[in-house]
Protein backbone atom coordinates (compact mmCIF):
# COMPACT_ATOMS: atom_id res chain seq x y z
CA UNK A 1 0.00 0.00 0.00
CA UNK A 2 2.75 2.80 1.06
CA UNK A 3 4.32 1.77 -2.64
CA UNK A 4 1.19 2.25 -4.22
CA UNK A 5 1.29 5.71 -2.58
CA UNK A 6 4.29 6.57 -3.87
CA UNK A 7 4.26 5.37 -6.82
CA UNK A 8 0.64 7.98 -7.19
CA UNK A 9 3.01 10.82 -5.37
CA UNK A 10 5.56 10.25 -8.23
CA UNK A 11 2.96 10.12 -11.23
CA UNK A 12 1.63 13.20 -10.27
CA UNK A 13 4.40 15.15 -9.74
CA UNK A 14 6.03 13.93 -12.74
CA UNK A 15 2.73 15.29 -14.31
CA UNK A 16 3.04 18.23 -12.68
CA UNK A 17 6.71 18.73 -13.98
CA UNK A 18 5.76 17.80 -17.52
CA UNK A 19 2.70 20.76 -17.92
CA UNK A 20 5.29 22.83 -16.59
CA UNK A 21 8.32 22.24 -18.60
CA UNK A 22 5.36 22.65 -21.06
CA UNK A 23 4.95 26.00 -20.83
CA UNK A 24 5.86 28.61 -23.20
CA UNK A 25 9.05 30.82 -21.99
CA UNK A 26 9.72 28.01 -19.72
CA UNK A 27 13.80 27.44 -20.14
CA UNK A 28 14.77 24.04 -21.64
CA UNK A 29 17.81 22.24 -20.29
CA UNK A 30 19.95 22.05 -24.04
CA UNK A 31 22.65 18.82 -23.45
CA UNK A 32 26.09 20.06 -23.83
CA UNK A 33 27.10 19.12 -26.98
CA UNK A 34 29.48 16.83 -28.33
CA UNK A 35 33.65 17.86 -28.33
CA UNK A 36 34.72 19.06 -32.14
CA UNK A 37 37.43 15.83 -32.54
CA UNK A 38 34.00 13.91 -31.54
CA UNK A 39 31.64 14.98 -34.02
CA UNK A 40 34.42 15.32 -36.90
CA UNK A 41 35.39 11.22 -35.82
CA UNK A 42 31.14 10.41 -36.49
CA UNK A 43 31.26 12.38 -39.45
CA UNK A 44 34.39 10.29 -41.14
CA UNK A 45 32.79 7.19 -39.61
CA UNK A 46 29.53 8.28 -41.25
CA UNK A 47 31.43 8.43 -44.40
CA UNK A 48 33.62 5.08 -43.98
CA UNK A 49 36.50 6.21 -42.59
CA UNK A 50 37.78 3.06 -40.34
CA UNK A 51 40.53 4.92 -39.18
CA UNK A 52 37.69 7.97 -37.57
CA UNK A 53 36.01 5.19 -36.01
CA UNK A 54 39.51 3.49 -34.52
CA UNK A 55 39.98 7.47 -32.89
CA UNK A 56 36.49 7.24 -31.38
CA UNK A 57 37.23 3.53 -29.92
CA UNK A 58 40.55 4.39 -28.80
CA UNK A 59 38.99 7.74 -26.96
CA UNK A 60 36.25 6.77 -25.30
CA UNK A 61 36.93 2.34 -24.30
CA UNK A 62 38.54 3.30 -20.84
CA UNK A 63 35.19 5.14 -19.40
CA UNK A 64 33.12 2.46 -21.21
CA UNK A 65 35.34 -0.33 -19.75
CA UNK A 66 35.17 0.82 -16.31
CA UNK A 67 31.25 1.29 -16.94
CA UNK A 68 31.15 -2.61 -17.66
CA UNK A 69 33.04 -3.63 -15.18
CA UNK A 70 30.09 -2.63 -13.02
CA UNK A 71 28.27 -5.55 -14.96
CA UNK A 72 30.96 -8.21 -14.78
CA UNK A 73 33.85 -9.22 -13.52
CA UNK A 74 35.05 -11.60 -15.60
CA UNK A 75 38.19 -10.26 -17.87
CA UNK A 76 36.82 -12.31 -20.96
CA UNK A 77 32.95 -11.56 -20.93
CA UNK A 78 34.02 -7.89 -20.13
CA UNK A 79 36.07 -7.66 -23.15
CA UNK A 80 33.31 -9.24 -25.16
CA UNK A 81 30.66 -6.12 -23.60
CA UNK A 82 32.83 -3.76 -24.45
CA UNK A 83 32.92 -4.90 -27.51
CA UNK A 84 29.84 -5.36 -28.20
CA UNK A 85 29.19 -1.97 -27.05
CA UNK A 86 31.73 -0.25 -29.69
CA UNK A 87 29.65 -2.83 -32.18
CA UNK A 88 26.57 -1.97 -31.50
CA UNK A 89 27.48 2.13 -31.66
CA UNK A 90 29.40 2.07 -34.84
CA UNK A 91 25.44 -0.10 -36.10
CA UNK A 92 23.76 2.92 -34.58
CA UNK A 93 25.71 5.79 -35.30
CA UNK A 94 23.21 7.39 -37.90
CA UNK A 95 21.09 7.83 -35.07
CA UNK A 96 23.28 9.96 -32.84
CA UNK A 97 22.40 13.97 -33.59
CA UNK A 98 25.18 15.12 -31.85
CA UNK A 99 23.05 16.94 -29.28
CA UNK A 100 24.10 14.98 -26.44
CA UNK A 101 28.06 14.45 -25.85
CA UNK A 102 28.75 10.89 -27.07
CA UNK A 103 30.01 9.76 -24.11
CA UNK A 104 26.36 10.06 -23.02
CA UNK A 105 25.29 8.15 -25.74
CA UNK A 106 27.98 5.69 -24.90
CA UNK A 107 26.78 4.98 -21.93
CA UNK A 108 22.75 4.42 -22.94
CA UNK A 109 24.49 1.87 -25.15
CA UNK A 110 26.74 0.11 -22.35
CA UNK A 111 23.53 0.53 -19.76
CA UNK A 112 21.94 -1.43 -22.36
CA UNK A 113 24.53 -4.22 -23.46
CA UNK A 114 25.28 -4.78 -19.55
CA UNK A 115 21.15 -5.25 -19.05
CA UNK A 116 20.96 -7.66 -21.82
CA UNK A 117 24.13 -9.61 -20.19
CA UNK A 118 22.91 -9.71 -16.70
CA UNK A 119 18.91 -10.85 -17.98
CA UNK A 120 20.51 -13.55 -20.65
CA UNK A 121 22.57 -14.45 -17.56
CA UNK A 122 19.82 -14.74 -15.33
CA UNK A 123 17.60 -17.02 -17.42
CA UNK A 124 20.47 -19.69 -17.78
CA UNK A 125 21.83 -20.22 -14.16
CA UNK A 126 20.64 -18.64 -10.89
CA UNK A 127 22.69 -16.11 -9.02
CA UNK A 128 25.77 -17.71 -7.18
CA UNK A 129 24.85 -18.02 -3.63
CA UNK A 130 26.42 -14.96 -1.56
CA UNK A 131 27.12 -16.25 2.18
CA UNK A 132 25.71 -12.75 3.63
CA UNK A 133 27.78 -13.57 6.80
CA UNK A 134 30.75 -12.17 4.88
CA UNK A 135 28.85 -9.21 4.74
CA UNK A 136 28.99 -8.64 8.01
CA UNK A 137 32.65 -9.30 8.44
CA UNK A 138 33.89 -6.96 5.56
CA UNK A 139 31.14 -3.89 6.76
CA UNK A 140 30.54 -5.03 10.08
CA UNK A 141 28.87 -1.40 11.90
CA UNK A 142 30.08 0.49 8.76
CA UNK A 143 33.73 1.72 10.12
CA UNK A 144 35.50 -1.32 8.46
CA UNK A 145 34.77 -0.30 4.81
CA UNK A 146 37.47 2.55 5.07
CA UNK A 147 39.99 -0.21 5.58
CA UNK A 148 38.55 -2.53 2.38
CA UNK A 149 40.67 -2.50 -0.80
CA UNK A 150 38.66 -0.12 -3.27
CA UNK A 151 38.73 -3.41 -5.19
CA UNK A 152 37.27 -5.58 -2.33
CA UNK A 153 34.91 -2.79 -2.31
CA UNK A 154 33.80 -3.52 -5.69
CA UNK A 155 33.92 -6.98 -5.24
CA UNK A 156 31.50 -7.54 -2.64
CA UNK A 157 29.29 -4.79 -3.68
CA UNK A 158 29.00 -6.70 -7.24
CA UNK A 159 28.55 -10.05 -5.01
CA UNK A 160 25.58 -8.41 -2.78
CA UNK A 161 23.87 -6.62 -6.08
CA UNK A 162 24.13 -9.98 -7.99
CA UNK A 163 21.43 -11.59 -5.71
CA UNK A 164 18.78 -9.16 -7.12
CA UNK A 165 16.62 -9.32 -10.44
CA UNK A 166 18.38 -7.72 -13.20
CA UNK A 167 15.93 -4.63 -13.19
CA UNK A 168 16.82 -3.87 -9.41
CA UNK A 169 20.52 -4.35 -9.94
CA UNK A 170 20.32 -1.98 -13.17
CA UNK A 171 18.75 0.82 -10.77
CA UNK A 172 20.52 -0.11 -7.78
CA UNK A 173 23.93 -0.22 -9.64
CA UNK A 174 23.34 2.69 -11.47
CA UNK A 175 22.19 4.78 -8.45
CA UNK A 176 24.97 3.66 -5.87
CA UNK A 177 28.05 2.74 -8.22
CA UNK A 178 27.45 4.96 -11.06
CA UNK A 179 26.39 7.32 -9.23
CA UNK A 180 23.18 8.49 -11.15
CA UNK A 181 20.27 10.37 -9.96
CA UNK A 182 16.78 10.26 -11.66
CA UNK A 183 17.45 11.92 -14.12
CA UNK A 184 20.30 10.33 -15.40
CA UNK A 185 19.54 6.79 -14.22
CA UNK A 186 16.40 7.82 -17.01
CA UNK A 187 18.56 8.72 -19.74
CA UNK A 188 20.53 5.54 -19.81
CA UNK A 189 18.15 3.09 -19.22
CA UNK A 190 14.97 4.59 -21.18
CA UNK A 191 12.47 4.39 -18.50
CA UNK A 192 10.04 7.15 -17.30
CA UNK A 193 11.52 9.40 -14.45
CA UNK A 194 8.50 7.88 -12.35
CA UNK A 195 9.14 4.95 -13.95
CA UNK A 196 13.09 5.02 -12.43
CA UNK A 197 11.49 6.38 -9.23
CA UNK A 198 9.16 3.44 -8.24
CA UNK A 199 11.75 1.11 -9.50
CA UNK A 200 14.33 2.32 -7.31
CA UNK A 201 11.96 2.63 -4.23
CA UNK A 202 11.26 -1.41 -5.17
CA UNK A 203 14.70 -2.02 -5.35
CA UNK A 204 15.87 -0.70 -2.27
CA UNK A 205 13.43 -2.20 0.28
CA UNK A 206 13.98 -5.83 -1.48
CA UNK A 207 17.97 -5.27 -1.05
CA UNK A 208 17.11 -3.98 2.78
CA UNK A 209 15.69 -7.14 2.99
CA UNK A 210 17.86 -9.11 1.63
CA UNK A 211 20.63 -7.55 3.98
CA UNK A 212 18.40 -8.17 7.20
CA UNK A 213 18.19 -11.66 6.50
CA UNK A 214 22.13 -11.67 7.46
CA UNK A 215 20.69 -11.23 11.07
CA UNK A 216 22.73 -8.30 12.13
CA UNK A 217 21.04 -5.75 9.97
CA UNK A 218 18.25 -3.74 11.70
CA UNK A 219 15.53 -1.63 9.84
CA UNK A 220 16.72 2.22 10.94
CA UNK B 1 24.79 3.67 10.51
CA UNK B 2 21.83 1.74 8.41
CA UNK B 3 22.06 -0.44 5.73
CA UNK B 4 22.30 2.39 2.95
CA UNK B 5 24.68 4.49 4.35
CA UNK B 6 27.42 0.87 4.71
CA UNK B 7 25.92 0.92 0.87
CA UNK B 8 26.87 3.72 -0.01
CA UNK B 9 30.26 3.92 1.79
CA UNK B 10 31.25 0.37 0.18
CA UNK B 11 29.96 1.95 -3.41
CA UNK B 12 32.17 5.14 -2.57
CA UNK B 13 35.48 3.10 -1.61
CA UNK B 14 34.83 1.15 -4.97
CA UNK B 15 35.22 4.45 -6.96
CA UNK B 16 38.59 3.93 -6.74
CA UNK B 17 39.12 0.35 -7.66
CA UNK B 18 41.08 -0.52 -10.84
CA UNK B 19 39.56 -1.23 -14.19
CA UNK B 20 40.99 -4.26 -15.94
CA UNK B 21 42.60 -2.43 -19.04
CA UNK B 22 40.79 -3.33 -22.19
CA UNK B 23 41.67 -2.63 -26.01
CA UNK B 24 38.93 -3.61 -28.58
CA UNK B 25 39.69 -1.14 -31.07
CA UNK B 26 41.09 -4.22 -33.26
CA UNK B 27 38.37 -7.12 -32.25
CA UNK B 28 35.80 -4.07 -33.28
CA UNK B 29 37.36 -2.93 -36.63
CA UNK B 30 37.86 -6.46 -37.40
CA UNK B 31 34.42 -7.66 -37.15
CA UNK B 32 33.32 -4.55 -39.01
CA UNK B 33 35.50 -5.01 -41.77
CA UNK B 34 35.15 -8.66 -42.38
CA UNK B 35 31.20 -8.09 -42.51
CA UNK B 36 29.58 -9.65 -39.80
CA UNK B 37 27.48 -6.43 -38.48
CA UNK B 38 27.20 -3.62 -40.75
CA UNK B 39 24.45 -1.25 -40.60
CA UNK B 40 21.71 -1.89 -43.18
CA UNK B 41 21.58 0.04 -46.39
CA UNK B 42 18.65 2.51 -47.49
CA UNK B 43 17.07 -0.70 -49.54
CA UNK B 44 17.32 -3.16 -46.87
CA UNK B 45 15.56 -0.42 -44.54
CA UNK B 46 12.84 -0.08 -46.90
CA UNK B 47 12.48 -3.99 -47.57
CA UNK B 48 12.34 -4.14 -43.83
CA UNK B 49 9.63 -1.73 -43.36
CA UNK B 50 7.57 -3.60 -46.24
CA UNK B 51 7.97 -7.03 -44.55
CA UNK B 52 7.09 -5.77 -40.95
CA UNK B 53 3.80 -3.99 -43.00
CA UNK B 54 3.14 -7.37 -44.56
CA UNK B 55 3.04 -9.05 -41.46
CA UNK B 56 1.31 -6.83 -39.67
CA UNK B 57 -1.66 -7.37 -42.48
CA UNK B 58 -0.82 -10.79 -43.41
CA UNK B 59 -1.57 -12.04 -39.81
CA UNK B 60 -5.36 -10.84 -39.08
CA UNK B 61 -5.88 -11.44 -42.46
CA UNK B 62 -5.31 -15.58 -41.88
CA UNK B 63 -7.15 -15.46 -38.61
CA UNK B 64 -10.05 -14.24 -40.09
CA UNK B 65 -9.72 -16.23 -43.26
CA UNK B 66 -9.39 -19.37 -40.70
CA UNK B 67 -12.69 -17.98 -38.75
CA UNK B 68 -14.84 -17.59 -41.88
CA UNK B 69 -13.66 -20.81 -43.41
CA UNK B 70 -14.32 -22.79 -40.41
CA UNK B 71 -18.00 -20.83 -40.23
CA UNK B 72 -18.33 -21.85 -43.98
CA UNK B 73 -17.20 -25.47 -43.64
CA UNK B 74 -19.32 -26.19 -40.73
CA UNK B 75 -22.69 -27.14 -42.48
CA UNK B 76 -20.79 -28.82 -45.17
CA UNK B 77 -19.27 -31.05 -42.67
CA UNK B 78 -22.76 -32.00 -40.72
CA UNK B 79 -23.87 -33.20 -44.47
CA UNK B 80 -20.73 -35.20 -44.13
CA UNK B 81 -21.35 -36.71 -40.87
CA UNK B 82 -25.32 -37.36 -41.81
CA UNK B 83 -23.86 -39.34 -44.84
CA UNK B 84 -21.23 -41.61 -42.67
CA UNK B 85 -24.58 -41.93 -40.22
CA UNK B 86 -25.98 -43.22 -43.05
CA UNK B 87 -23.44 -45.62 -45.04
CA UNK B 88 -23.01 -47.47 -41.50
Amino acid sequence: MPEFAAWIEAMLAESVRAVADSLPGRRQDAPAGSTPADLDDVRLTRRGDPDAYRRLIERHQERVARMLWRFSRDRQVHEELVQDVFVEAYLSLRGYRGKAPLEHWLARIATRVGYRYWKEKARRQAAEPFDLEKWDEAVGDGQATASLEPDDAGELLHRVLAQMSPRDRLVLTLRYLEQCDVVETARRTGWTKTMVKVQTMRARNRLRKLLEQSGTELVQ
Amino acid sequence: MNWEQKIERLAARAQAERTPRVDVTQSVLHILTAGQAQPLTATERVWMWLAAATSAVAVPAAVVAFVLYSQSASPLNEIVEAISWAVQ
